[in-house]
This record gives C-alpha cells, sequence and structure tokens, in this order.
C-alpha cells in the first residue's frame, strides 16, 4: 500500500469522521413557524420579524436585552439576549435568532439583523394612491 | 447606453477570440493574430466600460439606477469610488474588470512560451466570457436605467424646483407606514419630463447613499483585494487545462506557480484585511467569525495553498524530462482553487444562504442563479472531465511512492490536513443548502486539531530530506528544535497560565514550527536570500497562531455603566467618562473615555450616531492598540443625566385610553380629550413649533380638578410638560402620546417627588462593552509576515519561470 494513501487516508477519514459526528452535535435547524419552536428542545435558528408595537426592552444592569419576534402566521415569540442591542436592530427587515427555548421564552445566543445592504436593491413599498 | 454597447461588443468579441484562439490550438497559423486583437477588444471594451460607470459615479448621474442606489453626491472622491463595487452588478463588473486586466498580462506571460498561449487563452477568455454575460443587460446589469423597472424614489432626492411641475402629482404616492412621500420613476415619467427639457440626472439629485457599514477606508482597499485574488485563481486553472489537453504534464508547473503565488498572497491578505475591517471598524469584536462569507473566500485560500506546497514537490523532483510527483494532486487541486471560487460566489450571490450570514444577501432572481450554476457546470465539466479523459494515461505514467521518512510525504500530508479543512468549512458553510446549519464550535473544535497537526507536520517536513531520511538524522535533527520549542512552550504556559490541554499543544506546535523555520531561515539568509521566502511565511503563520492561542483563551469582556465624570477600575483599567463631543457637524457623537493604566493615560472615542441611510443607531467601536494587549471599547448606550429629578423615575407609570379612568392614592384620573389645536396639525407637517395637551379631570375628596399636560414640539425637539395638583398631591408626568386615543403618564405623590427629586440626580453614563485582547497585534504581524514571505517566493519562482 502506497504511503501517501494511508497518511492522507488516515487524516481524512479521522477528521471527516469528527467531522460527521459534530455535525449531529452543532447541528442548528431553521425554523420559521414558531408554534412548533414550542415543542422542540434543539438548538433552532429561527426568522421573523421583531414586533415594534412591542418595542424592545435593555436591561443594562443583567445586560439582557429582550423584545417579541413574529413569524408569518403572527405567532409571537419572547427573545431574550445577553448582551447588547445589535447594530441596526431598529431599521431590520427581519431579525434571525439562534438559541433554544426554554421556559416560555427563546434564549438566544446570536441575532442577525438583516437589513436593507450591500446586496439589496429593491425599496418594497405597496402601492397606496394618496 | 454606451455602457451596454461596451458590453455586448466585448462579449462578441470574448467569443471570437476563444474560436479564433480554439482554430490556433487546432493548428491554423494564421488566426492567431486574430485571437490577440480578440482579447484585446475584449480588455479594452471591458476597461472602457468600468470607466463609464466610475465616471457615471463620479459625476452623479442619478438616471443608472446603480448609481442612485449605492452613491450620493456628499460623498469623498475616494469613498465615491468605492461604490463601484458596494453592490453586486458592481462587483461583478469589477471581478470582470481584474480578470481582464490579469488576462492582458497572462497573454503577454503566455505568447513568449510556444504554443501555450493558444492553450491558457482559450480557457481563460471562456471565463472572462462568462463574467460578461453576468453584467449583460436583464442580468447583474448596473448601467440598467433607474425607470426600466418603475422605482420609488423619496421625495428629498427631487430637485425640489421641479416639485411645482404639475403632472408630478399623478406620480406622487406616499407610505403610510413612514409618511414618506415617494415619487413613482418610470418612462412615462421619464417622457413628460423630457418634454419640459429634464433630463433625470437633473431631475434626482441626491442618490441613497452607502450603507453607513460600508463607509470607511478599507472598503477602498478590501474588495478590490479580494476580486484580484478571485481573478488570478482563475490562472491555475487554465494552465492546468492547458497542460492537460496537450498531455504535457512537465513545464506548466513552473508557469503556473508565480500566478498561483500571487493569487494566493493578495487572496490571503484581502481575507485578512477583511478580518481588521471587521475588528477595528464593524464592531464585531474579533478578526474572524466564520461568517459564511469569510469561509467561502477562505477555501479557495486554502486549497491554493495546499496546491502550492505540492506543486513545489513536483517542480523539485523533475529531472531530465520526468514531469516530477503529485502530477494528478496539482492538476486537481489548480482546477479545485477556481472552481471553489466559483462556488463561493454562487453560495453568497445565490441568495441561498439569506439566513445564515451578517451580510444581507437577496436572491438576484431566477436567470442570474442559473447563469451562475451554468457557470460552475461549464467549469467543473471541463476541468474534471480533461481529468477523467487523461486518468488512465496518468495512472499509469504518474505513480509513484514516497518513503515513510521523506520530505515528499511530509509536505503531502500537510497538503491533506489542508484540505481536509477546507472540506469542513465547505461542509458546514454549504449545510444551509440542505436547510440545516451549524453552530460556531463546529468550526473551531475542528480547526483547532488540524492546526496543531498542520503546525508539527510542517516543523517536521523541513527536518526531513527529499526522498529518504535515515533515522538517525532526523532524531539528531529534532534535538534541539524540540527542546527549545518545549522550554519556550513551557515558559509561555508557566507565564500565561494556560491550563486548557489543547491550548498547550496548539502552543507547543506553533512553536515548533516557529523554531524549526527561524532555524532554517538563518542557515539559508547566507546563502541564496530569495530561497527565504517560505520560511518566513511559515513563520507569519506560526505567529498568527500564537495570536491565535493569546486572543482564543486569554480575551476578557466585561458589560459596564460608566457614569460620567466617575473613575471605575475595569479589567485592570482606570475609566473615566468624560462627556460627548459632536462630531461631522453634529451628525455623530464621540464619547470621550479617559484610560489610565500603569500611569500613562490615553483616550479612547467610541462614536454613536443615527444613520440616515437606514435609520438606526450605528456603534462605531474604538480601542487601545498597546503591543501586548488591545482595549476595545464598543458603545452600547448612553443615558442622560436628569437634573431635575422628576425624570419619572419615582412615578407610577399608567395608560389611560380616552373616556377612561384610573386610580392612583386616592384621586381618580380621567383622560377626557386631547386639546389638539387647529393649527397644530399643520404645524406639525411643516416641522414649525406645536403643542398637543390632553385634557384630564381628576376627581380628589369629592372635589373635581381639570389638568392638562403637554407634549411641545420645539424647533424639532419633542418634550413634555407636566402638571401638579396641590391640593390632591399629585404629581403628572406625561410619558408618551399616542394619536389613536391613549396617554402614559407618570403619576406621583408631590411630597414624595420632592424628597426623591433631590436624592435623584442622576449623572449621565455609558453603557459600554470592554474587552482586552492580549497580542492580538500578532495576528496582524503574522499576516504581514506570511505575505512578505509569498512575496520573495514570487520573486524567485517567477524567475524560475524565466528561465
Amino acid at each position: 500500500m502506497n504511503n501517501k494513501y494511508i497518511f492522507g487516508g488516515i487524516i481524512i477519514v479521522v477528521f471527516l469522521g469528527i467531522m460527521g459526528y459534530l455535525f449531529t452535535q452543532t447541528n442548528i435547524k431553521y425554523e420559521e413557524d414558531f408554534s412548533k419552536i414550542v415543542e422542540s428542545s434543539g438548538t433552532i435558528k429561527a426568522t421573523g420579524e421583531w414586533v415594534k408595537e412591542k418595542n424592545y426592552n435593555i436591561d443594562n444592569s443583567k445586560n439582557i436585552f429582550s423584545f417579541y419576534m413574529k413569524d408569518f402566521n403572527g405567532t409571537e415569540l419572547k427573545v431574550v439576549y445577553s448582551g447588547a442591542i445589535p447594530n441596526n436592530f431598529e431599521s431590520s427587515t427581519s431579525v434571525v435568532v439562534t438559541g433554544k427555548y426554554q421556559n416560555g421564552e427563546f434564549h438566544a445566543s446570536d441575532i442577525l439583523t438583516k437589513c436593507p445592504s450591500k446586496y439589496e436593491t429593491q425599496y418594497e413599498i405597496k402601492e397606496t394612491n394618496s | 447606453m454606451a455602457g451596454n454597447i461596451l458590453i455586448t461588443f466585448a462579449l462578441m468579441a470574448s467569443v471570437f477570440s476563444i474560436i479564433m484562439y480554439y482554430l490556433t490550438y487546432k493548428g491554423n497559423t494564421n488566426t492567431l493574430k486574430f485571437a490577440r486583437i480578440g482579447y484585446h477588444a475584449t480588455a479594452i471594451s471591458v476597461i472602457a466600460a468600468s470607466a463609464f460607470l466610475l465616471h457615471a459615479i463620479l459625476t452623479h448621474q442619478y438616471q443608472f439606477n446603480y448609481v442612485f442606489n449605492y452613491s450620493n453626491s456628499d460623498l469623498s472622491t475616494g469613498m465615491l469610488m468605492s461604490t463601484f463595487w458596494a453592490g453586486q452588478e458592481g462587483s461583478f463588473m469589477l471581478w470582470l474588470l481584474l480578470t481582464s486586466i490579469s488576462g492582458l498580462v497572462l497573454l503577454e506571460y503566455t505568447s513568449k512560451r510556444g504554443d501555450l498561449e493558444e492553450r491558457v487563452m482559450m480557457i481563460f477568455t471562456l471565463a472572462v466570457a462568462f463574467l460578461i454575460v453576468m453584467v449583460s443587460p436583464g442580468l447583474k446589469n448596473p448601467f440598467a436605467f433607474i425607470w426600466s423597472d418603475p422605482t420609488f424614489i423619496d421625495v428629498k432626492n427631487i430637485n425640489q424646483s421641479f416639485l411645482s411641475l404639475p403632472f408630478l402629482q399623478e406620480f406622487m404616492f406616499s407610505d403610510q407606514s413612514t409618511g414618506q412621500s415617494l415619487i413613482k420613476m418610470n418612462e412615462q415619467l421619464v417622457a413628460l419630463l423630457a418634454t419640459k427639457g429634464i433630463s433625470v440626472d437633473q431631475f434626482i439629485v441626491f442618490g441613497k447613499g452607502l450603507n453607513p457599514l460600508l463607509n470607511n477606508f478599507w472598503m477602498q482597499i478590501h474588495p478590490p483585494m479580494l476580486f484580484i485574488g478571485f481573478s488570478m485563481a482563475t490562472v491555475p486553472f487554465a494552465f492546468a487545462f492547458a497542460a492537460l489537453i496537450k498531455n504535457e504534464y512537465t513545464d506548466w508547473v513552473k508557469q503556473s506557480l508565480p500566478w498561483l503565488l500571487a493569487g494566493m498572497m493578495i487572496l490571503g491578505l484581502a481575507i485578512m484585511l477583511g478580518g481588521y475591517w471587521a475588528y477595528n471598524i464593524l464592531g464585531w469584536g474579533g478578526y474572524w467569525g466564520w461568517d459564511p462569507v469569510e469561509n467561502s473566500s477562505l477555501v479557495p485560500w486554502i486549497v491554493g495553498v495546499a496546491g502550492i506546497h505540492t506543486l513545489l514537490i513536483q517542480k523539485k523532483t523533475q529531472s531530465d524530462g520526468s514531469a516530477g510527483r503529485f502530477v494528478k494532486t496539482n492538476l486537481i487541486l489548480s482546477i479545485m482553487t477556481y472552481l471553489l471560487v466559483l462556488y463561493s460566489t454562487f453560495l453568497t450571490r445565490s441568495g441561498i444562504l439569506g439566513e445564515a450570514s451578517v451580510h444581507s444577501f437577496v436572491a438576484p432572481g431566477m436567470m442570474v442563479y442559473t447563469l451562475l450554476i451554468f457557470f460552475i457546470g461549464t467549469f467543473t465539466l471541463l476541468g474534471f472531465g480533461a481529468i477523467i479523459y487523461r486518468w488512465k494515461y496518468l495512472e499509469k505514467t504518474f505513480t509513484a511512492e514516497e518513503n515513510v521518512l521523506s520530505k515528499e510525504l511530509g509536505i503531502f500530508t500537510g497538503a491533506v490536513a489542508l484540505i481536509a479543512s477546507a472540506i469542513i468549512i465547505v461542509s458546514g458553510t454549504s449545510a444551509p443548502i440542505f436547510g440545516t446549519a451549524v453552530e460556531l464550535s463546529f468550526y473551531n473544535e475542528l480547526a483547532l486539531p488540524i492546526a496543531i497537526i498542520m503546525g508539527i507536520l510542517n516543523g517536521l517536513s523541513l527536518l526531513l530530506r527529499w526522498k529518504k531520511t535515515p533515522e538517525k538524522s532526523l532524531l539528531e535533527s529534532l534535538k534541539i528544535p524540540t527542546i527549545i520549542s518545549v522550554i519556550v512552550t513551557a515558559l509561555i504556559v508557566f507565564i500565561g497560565g494556560i491550563n486548557d490541554f489543547m491550548a498547550i499543544l496548539f502552543t507547543l506546535s506553533a512553536v515548533f514550527m516557529l523554531t524549526v523555520n527561524i532555524d532554517v531561515a538563518r542557515k539559508i539568509i547566507k546563502g541564496k536570500k530569495l530561497f527565504i521566502g517560505a520560511y518566513i511565511a511559515h513563520v507569519g503563520i506560526a505567529l498568527f497562531m500564537l495570536g491565535v492561542i493569546a486572543t482564543g483563551w486569554f480575551s476578557l469582556e466585561k458589560q459596564v455603566k460608566l457614569e460620567e465624570g466617575v473613575t471605575q477600575n475595569i479589567l485592570g483599567y482606570d475609566l473615566t467618562f468624560n462627556g460627548f463631543t459632536p462630531i461631522n457637524n453634529g451628525q455623530k457623537y464621540k464619547f470621550n473615555i479617559a484610560v489610565e493604566k500603569d500611569g500613562s493615560s490615553d483616550v479612547v472615542s467610541p462614536v454613536m450616531y443615527i444613520s440616515s441611510f437606514n435609520n438606526s443607531l450605528m456603534r462605531d467601536p474604538d480601542l487601545l492598540n498597546k503591543f501586548t494587549r488591545d482595549l476595545y471599547v464598543s458603545p452600547v448606550s448612553y443615558e442622560e443625566g436628569s437634573r431635575n429629578g422628576t425624570n419619572n423615575s419615582a412615578g407610577t407609570k399608567v395608560t389611560i385610553e380616552k373616556g377612561k379612568s384610573t386610580k392612583f392614592n386616592n384621586s381618580v384620573i380621567k383622560f377626557t380629550k386631547f386639546n389638539f389645536p387647529a393649527d397644530a396639525m399643520a404645524a406639525m407637517q411643516s416641522g414649525e413649533d406645536f403643542f398637543i395637551g390632553a385634557q384630564l379631570e381628576i376627581e380628589y375628596n369629592g372635589k373635581k380638578y381639570v389638568s392638562e399636560p403637554k407634549m411641545e414640539s420645539r424647533a424639532g425637539e419633542r418634550s413634555y410638560v407636566g402638571t401638579q395638583i396641590t391640593d390632591a398631591n399629585l404629581n403628572i408626568e406625561m410619558l408618551n402620546l399616542d394619536a389613536s386615543g391613549k396617554v402614559e403618564l407618570s403619576l406621583s405623590q408631590i411630597d414624595q417627588a420632592d424628597t426623591e427629586a433631590a436624592q435623584e440626580v442622576s449623572l449621565a453614563s455609558l453603557w459600554i462593552e470592554v474587552s482586552v485582547k492580549p497580542f492580538i497585534i500578532l495576528v496582524w504581524i503574522g499576516t504581514l509576515t506570511m505575505v512578505l514571505g509569498f512575496f520573495i517566493s514570487i520573486i524567485r519562482r517567477t524567475k524560475e519561470a524565466n528561465k
């Protein structure tokens, strides 16, 4: 057997093995339907919109930022995040939170705000004749 | 129009050039001249089209959708130029431009090397042609007019003197949610304007502007660098393909090496510039976030670097006409480097990663999506098709065995480790295609052991000899570097207090790599100085790794509230918040924080501002660079101080609907109606001063009182005026009013409010996130050292390629 296949093969096999294992361990499920999040226990990436009417709350002393998010059905979800409010949260078109659902709240470890930015040019607006 | 004519002409010229090169390759002798003319015409048209776009940007020709969407008249010339690549259309254009220019150099380079030109340029021009199609009308075309798709434009972007045009009313719309007035820009309006002799660029006088996140110095450098790297990655593919079609595998190695080295040097530098940008300005808090966009440019770099190593083995092992070792590996890696650039573009531009990235992506439409797939598909078929076609020959001719203790095998195994890391990153980044994703720990946990293996393999390979190393001599040469590394590692572990096993192993690996490379470099510098490049690059990587250990395991972070004038000790620094100063004509605020440590004092000034681009709060961090550690301060929020003490802190918050009442401390408070003066509405719209009152009826001890707290607007600043009813011991503060018929009040007792007011003179305070990042400078020094090493190697390999 060729030495390079043995050495190369070992590295590839070992790391692909570890990768496969870690893949299942660190797997994040996408969920856009918030009613399903309530039932799940794993790490979830949820996409929705910030409920502007309910504002957001910043507890600086505990370093907690919380807000309400709603999905396409309008189902609301309270999101709690340990950390500062992300840049341009207010102007976000949609919010992607990663975390786990516990005790009636979604504990986010990461918040992405998607803003009309460099790769977006569409200016969406309903046509309403004035 | 001129832009699109140039693009169309470039496309025709490139197709012509491909055909002419193909005919030359097939043996025609008189077609080469035409092929060259064709390529030059392509490149010149692309350069002219780019100049046209740049000119349109610099002269604010907002009739172009692209110019309107990404630039504005208030940008400095440098930033204005960088809006060229601020959007998707422009960045494809930039990629095309840089690829075309690389092609001019490549044509010159290959034309001196026999029949290489037609074989290489044929496939290279095909890549150029694909990019031209990408920016063609209907796809990602930067020359589209603003009215080609009806667009809504905010009235404030319009030349105000034209607002009185009577027909404009028909095109006016208003957005209910934001109250903006918009003008629908379509062909009809353009035609009407033309009848008045008004051109669109006279009509629209402001653009939407550049996203504030992109509006900084690095925007001018990072994207062009990245695209130079992407453009140059096309070359190794073309060389590998050229070798395959000729079935001759010796010369392409030395010809391709300088290109691959240069491409990877620039790509590597560009990636880390992105990291520096993210760290210093965007406030990511670190230089690397495993963001899909970062990952997708890192993967081609890793594979390209693996290719550099195996190409070097092939070159080294070539003698008397034999092609050398690892022919197959080198062909595959050269082809993969470019395919991964294309795949990276596909991932980041197709909208597939929409929910996974910080960068906001929008699906570019079915046409572009299909074209991207077709682009990748074509090059995959060409690349791997050629390999499969030649596979039997390759298998028969180039199969060799490496000795266990040989430099060849050591480097090869290192290259495999690099490829393993590339596979891991690609898998994690591509997961969103299959509707799933991975946590960041996936990358961190896998990258760590691979980095450890690579550091050790690198040191080991340098100690091994070509072909075969006697065990004894290996042990002999290992002795000193090992002893030094163990001692240095022990010192670092002891002084730094590292107690994580993997971190210790990683330190040992990095120090071992550093020691061996410095040792080899020390010996070489006396002889052939140009041979030192590789070792300098490796020293850079080792320093980089040490920087990663320091920042990865020893960064400290804390969120704190700084009250104005009060000094606090945070993570070993004495921080004092000294108020803010408006900068940029009051558009931004600089928050001044005095930093004292060990007798030296500095000021850090993070910035916060509301961006008019997206109406949201932007925070720019500031940092204090010291050699051993960075103090990184990012602003979180600012609370104004209250000197009068009645700042709703003491009260009970209530919301009352119109006609309803609430009880507070024996009083019944009823909200009867708003006092909305007739002129308030008009004043509100024109931005003049006005007030709105909330009429309240208060019942206390059987008596009725009337009170009216107000919301006032003076010079655009809103404030609330509270009232007091002394008999009822009632203090009313207005917090908010809602036009739908609600008021929010803060109710308190006067006597208590007074006493609390005396105590509650609160200071202005600033919330900040402070972090201390030890030796992050090693990351930057390591990167620059690596680039220097690459640069020296490029000089050496270019000289060799000219032999």
